[in-house]
Protein backbone atom coordinates (compact mmCIF):
# COMPACT_ATOMS: atom_id res chain seq x y z
CA UNK A 1 0.00 0.00 0.00
CA UNK A 2 1.10 3.55 -1.00
CA UNK A 3 -1.54 5.52 -2.64
CA UNK A 4 -3.86 5.06 0.56
CA UNK A 5 -0.91 6.16 2.85
CA UNK A 6 -0.96 9.59 0.91
CA UNK A 7 -4.82 10.18 0.53
CA UNK A 8 -4.63 9.22 4.39
CA UNK A 9 -2.49 11.93 4.82
CA UNK A 10 -4.25 14.70 2.91
CA UNK A 11 -7.34 13.91 4.75
CA UNK A 12 -4.79 14.40 8.07
CA UNK A 13 -3.96 17.81 6.84
CA UNK A 14 -7.07 19.17 5.93
CA UNK A 15 -7.88 19.37 9.61
CA UNK A 16 -4.68 19.99 10.84
CA UNK A 17 -4.05 22.94 8.76
CA UNK A 18 -0.65 23.82 10.74
CA UNK A 19 1.35 20.79 9.44
CA UNK A 20 3.02 21.18 5.95
CA UNK A 21 1.54 18.67 3.37
CA UNK A 22 4.82 17.31 2.34
CA UNK A 23 5.77 16.18 6.18
CA UNK A 24 2.84 15.14 6.61
CA UNK A 25 2.99 12.86 2.91
CA UNK A 26 6.95 11.80 4.15
CA UNK A 27 5.59 10.92 7.59
CA UNK A 28 2.59 8.69 6.02
CA UNK A 29 5.72 6.44 4.36
CA UNK A 30 8.12 6.93 6.73
CA UNK A 31 8.42 3.53 7.39
CA UNK A 32 8.94 3.04 4.25
CA UNK A 33 11.61 5.52 3.64
CA UNK A 34 13.44 3.85 6.70
CA UNK A 35 12.54 0.09 4.67
CA UNK A 36 14.53 1.20 1.87
CA UNK A 37 18.42 1.04 2.46
CA UNK A 38 17.42 -1.94 4.58
CA UNK A 39 16.02 -3.58 1.86
CA UNK A 40 19.08 -2.66 -0.34
CA UNK A 41 21.07 -4.03 2.11
CA UNK A 42 19.49 -7.55 2.18
CA UNK A 43 18.43 -6.83 5.91
CA UNK A 44 14.60 -6.59 5.10
CA UNK A 45 13.60 -8.74 2.57
CA UNK A 46 10.27 -9.89 0.36
CA UNK A 47 9.44 -13.17 -1.15
CA UNK A 48 7.23 -13.33 -3.94
CA UNK A 49 3.85 -15.48 -3.23
CA UNK A 50 1.88 -14.79 -5.95
CA UNK A 51 2.36 -13.43 -9.73
CA UNK A 52 5.70 -12.57 -10.82
CA UNK A 53 8.05 -10.52 -8.41
CA UNK A 54 7.12 -7.21 -7.90
CA UNK A 55 3.33 -7.44 -8.84
CA UNK A 56 0.62 -5.25 -6.20
CA UNK A 57 0.37 -7.32 -3.06
CA UNK A 58 1.77 -10.35 -4.21
CA UNK A 59 4.60 -10.81 -1.66
CA UNK A 60 5.30 -11.46 1.85
CA UNK A 61 7.47 -8.60 3.56
CA UNK A 62 9.85 -9.37 5.97
CA UNK A 63 10.46 -5.83 7.00
CA UNK A 64 11.28 -6.94 10.83
CA UNK A 65 12.96 -3.89 12.13
CA UNK A 66 10.76 -0.73 10.22
CA UNK A 67 7.39 -2.48 10.19
CA UNK A 68 7.42 -4.61 13.80
CA UNK A 69 4.99 -3.38 15.97
CA UNK A 70 7.99 -1.50 18.70
CA UNK A 71 10.05 -0.71 15.69
CA UNK A 72 7.18 1.23 14.14
CA UNK A 73 6.69 2.78 17.05
CA UNK A 74 10.05 3.60 18.13
CA UNK A 75 10.32 5.14 13.93
CA UNK A 76 7.05 7.22 14.89
CA UNK A 77 8.61 8.57 18.16
CA UNK A 78 11.84 9.46 16.75
CA UNK A 79 10.11 11.14 13.39
CA UNK A 80 7.52 12.63 15.77
CA UNK A 81 10.14 14.28 18.43
CA UNK A 82 12.21 15.72 14.82
CA UNK A 83 8.49 17.55 13.66
CA UNK A 84 8.25 18.75 17.70
CA UNK A 85 11.36 20.63 17.37
CA UNK A 86 10.81 22.35 13.60
CA UNK A 87 6.83 23.00 13.82
CA UNK A 88 5.77 22.77 17.39
CA UNK A 89 4.16 20.18 19.89
CA UNK A 90 0.68 19.41 18.23
CA UNK A 91 2.59 19.17 14.59
CA UNK A 92 4.52 16.88 16.32
CA UNK A 93 1.95 14.75 17.78
CA UNK A 94 0.29 14.63 14.49
CA UNK A 95 3.01 13.90 12.40
CA UNK A 96 3.96 11.06 14.81
CA UNK A 97 0.59 9.64 14.91
CA UNK A 98 0.72 9.84 11.04
CA UNK A 99 3.72 7.72 10.97
CA UNK A 100 2.23 5.02 13.22
CA UNK A 101 -1.15 4.87 10.93
CA UNK A 102 1.18 3.33 8.31
CA UNK A 103 1.99 0.48 10.41
CA UNK A 104 -1.84 0.02 11.10
CA UNK A 105 -3.05 0.52 7.36
CA UNK A 106 -0.59 -1.85 6.67
CA UNK A 107 -1.77 -4.22 8.86
CA UNK A 108 -4.79 -4.41 7.28
CA UNK A 109 -3.27 -5.71 3.87
CA UNK A 110 0.15 -7.22 4.92
CA UNK A 111 -0.18 -10.83 4.82
CA UNK A 112 0.87 -12.60 8.66
CA UNK A 113 4.51 -10.78 8.06
CA UNK A 114 4.94 -7.98 10.47
CA UNK A 115 6.32 -8.98 13.53
CA UNK A 116 5.72 -7.49 17.08
CA UNK A 117 9.53 -7.31 18.13
CA UNK A 118 12.31 -5.62 15.95
CA UNK A 119 14.15 -8.55 14.63
CA UNK A 120 11.34 -10.86 15.34
CA UNK A 121 12.51 -11.11 18.80
CA UNK A 122 11.31 -14.32 20.51
CA UNK A 123 9.37 -15.50 17.56
CA UNK A 124 6.10 -14.23 18.47
CA UNK A 125 2.75 -14.60 16.13
CA UNK A 126 3.60 -12.11 13.02
CA UNK A 127 0.81 -9.87 12.61
CA UNK A 128 -0.99 -8.77 8.96
CA UNK A 129 -4.82 -9.48 8.34
CA UNK A 130 -4.04 -10.32 4.66
CA UNK A 131 -6.42 -8.36 2.25
CA UNK A 132 -3.61 -8.37 -0.65
CA UNK A 133 -4.84 -11.98 -1.15
CA UNK A 134 -8.11 -10.16 -3.02
CA UNK A 135 -5.99 -7.46 -4.66
CA UNK A 136 -9.32 -5.99 -6.09
CA UNK A 137 -10.80 -5.15 -3.00
CA UNK A 138 -7.45 -4.02 -1.21
CA UNK A 139 -7.19 -1.45 -4.65
CA UNK A 140 -10.48 -0.85 -3.77
CA UNK A 141 -9.60 0.42 0.15
CA UNK A 142 -6.67 2.26 -0.83
CA UNK A 143 -8.94 4.02 -4.05
CA UNK A 144 -11.49 5.11 -1.51
CA UNK A 145 -8.51 6.16 1.06
CA UNK A 146 -7.60 8.52 -2.26
CA UNK A 147 -10.53 9.72 -3.02
CA UNK A 148 -11.68 10.67 0.86
CA UNK A 149 -8.66 12.32 0.64
CA UNK A 150 -8.54 14.27 -1.56
CA UNK A 151 -11.64 14.99 -1.74
CA UNK A 152 -11.69 16.22 2.13
CA UNK A 153 -8.24 18.42 1.22
CA UNK A 154 -9.74 20.02 -1.78
CA UNK A 155 -12.30 21.52 0.20
CA UNK A 156 -10.02 22.43 3.30
CA UNK A 157 -7.77 24.37 0.58
CA UNK A 158 -10.54 25.93 -0.79
CA UNK A 159 -12.42 27.25 2.03
CA UNK A 160 -9.26 28.77 3.52
CA UNK A 161 -8.84 30.30 0.37
CA UNK A 162 -11.74 31.69 0.62
CA UNK A 163 -11.55 32.95 4.05
CA UNK A 164 -8.09 34.72 2.58
CA UNK A 165 -10.15 36.38 0.38
CA UNK A 166 -8.27 34.73 -2.48
CA UNK A 167 -9.50 32.70 -5.49
CA UNK A 168 -10.77 29.32 -6.51
CA UNK A 169 -7.11 28.62 -9.02
CA UNK A 170 -4.85 27.59 -6.16
CA UNK A 171 -6.88 25.04 -4.33
CA UNK A 172 -8.45 23.62 -7.83
CA UNK A 173 -4.58 23.52 -9.09
CA UNK A 174 -3.35 21.70 -5.27
CA UNK A 175 -6.84 19.43 -4.84
CA UNK A 176 -6.39 18.61 -8.44
CA UNK A 177 -2.73 17.52 -8.15
CA UNK A 178 -3.42 15.72 -5.08
CA UNK A 179 -6.14 13.76 -6.22
CA UNK A 180 -4.19 12.64 -9.54
CA UNK A 181 -1.41 12.08 -7.48
CA UNK A 182 -2.69 9.16 -5.51
CA UNK A 183 -4.93 7.65 -8.64
CA UNK A 184 -1.44 7.61 -10.98
CA UNK A 185 0.38 6.34 -7.81
CA UNK A 186 -2.15 3.86 -6.85
CA UNK A 187 -1.98 2.79 -11.15
CA UNK A 188 1.74 2.00 -10.70
CA UNK A 189 1.53 0.42 -7.84
CA UNK A 190 -1.02 -1.93 -9.66
CA UNK A 191 0.22 -2.35 -12.97
CA UNK A 192 3.95 -2.09 -13.12
CA UNK A 193 6.97 -4.40 -11.38
CA UNK A 194 9.34 -1.88 -8.99
CA UNK B 1 13.41 2.20 -7.54
CA UNK B 2 12.73 4.56 -10.39
CA UNK B 3 8.98 4.68 -8.87
CA UNK B 4 9.80 5.59 -5.51
CA UNK B 5 12.06 8.20 -6.85
CA UNK B 6 8.91 9.29 -8.65
CA UNK B 7 6.76 9.55 -5.46
CA UNK B 8 9.22 11.65 -3.79
CA UNK B 9 9.25 14.32 -6.96
CA UNK B 10 5.55 14.30 -7.27
CA UNK B 11 5.60 14.72 -3.16
CA UNK B 12 7.85 17.90 -4.01
CA UNK B 13 5.62 19.19 -6.28
CA UNK B 14 2.66 19.04 -4.00
CA UNK B 15 4.55 20.27 -0.95
CA UNK B 16 5.46 22.99 -2.81
CA UNK B 17 1.54 23.62 -4.20
CA UNK B 18 0.40 23.36 -0.76
CA UNK B 19 3.02 25.66 0.73
CA UNK B 20 1.59 28.61 -1.37
CA UNK B 21 -1.80 28.51 -0.26
CA UNK B 22 -3.23 30.47 2.83
CA UNK B 23 -3.68 27.97 5.95
CA UNK B 24 -5.30 29.62 8.62
CA UNK B 25 -2.84 30.11 11.22
CA UNK B 26 -3.32 28.09 14.53
CA UNK B 27 -3.75 29.34 17.85
CA UNK B 28 -1.23 29.86 20.54
CA UNK B 29 -3.22 27.26 22.70
CA UNK B 30 -2.55 24.50 20.14
CA UNK B 31 1.08 24.59 20.64
CA UNK B 32 2.94 26.83 18.44
CA UNK B 33 6.43 27.41 19.07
Amino acid sequence: MIAGHFGFAAAVKSRETAAPLWALMLATVWLDVVFVPLFLTHVETIKAVSGPPGAYGGGEIFADYTHSLVGAVALSVLLGLGALVLWGRRSGLVIGAVAFSHWLLDLVVHRADMPILPGDIGRLPRLGLGLWRWPSASAGLELLLVLIGAALYWRAAAKAAHAAGRGPLLPTVAGSLTLAFGVLVLALDLFSAR
Amino acid sequence: MQFILGVFLFVAVLGGVDAFLPWPKPRQSEGVK
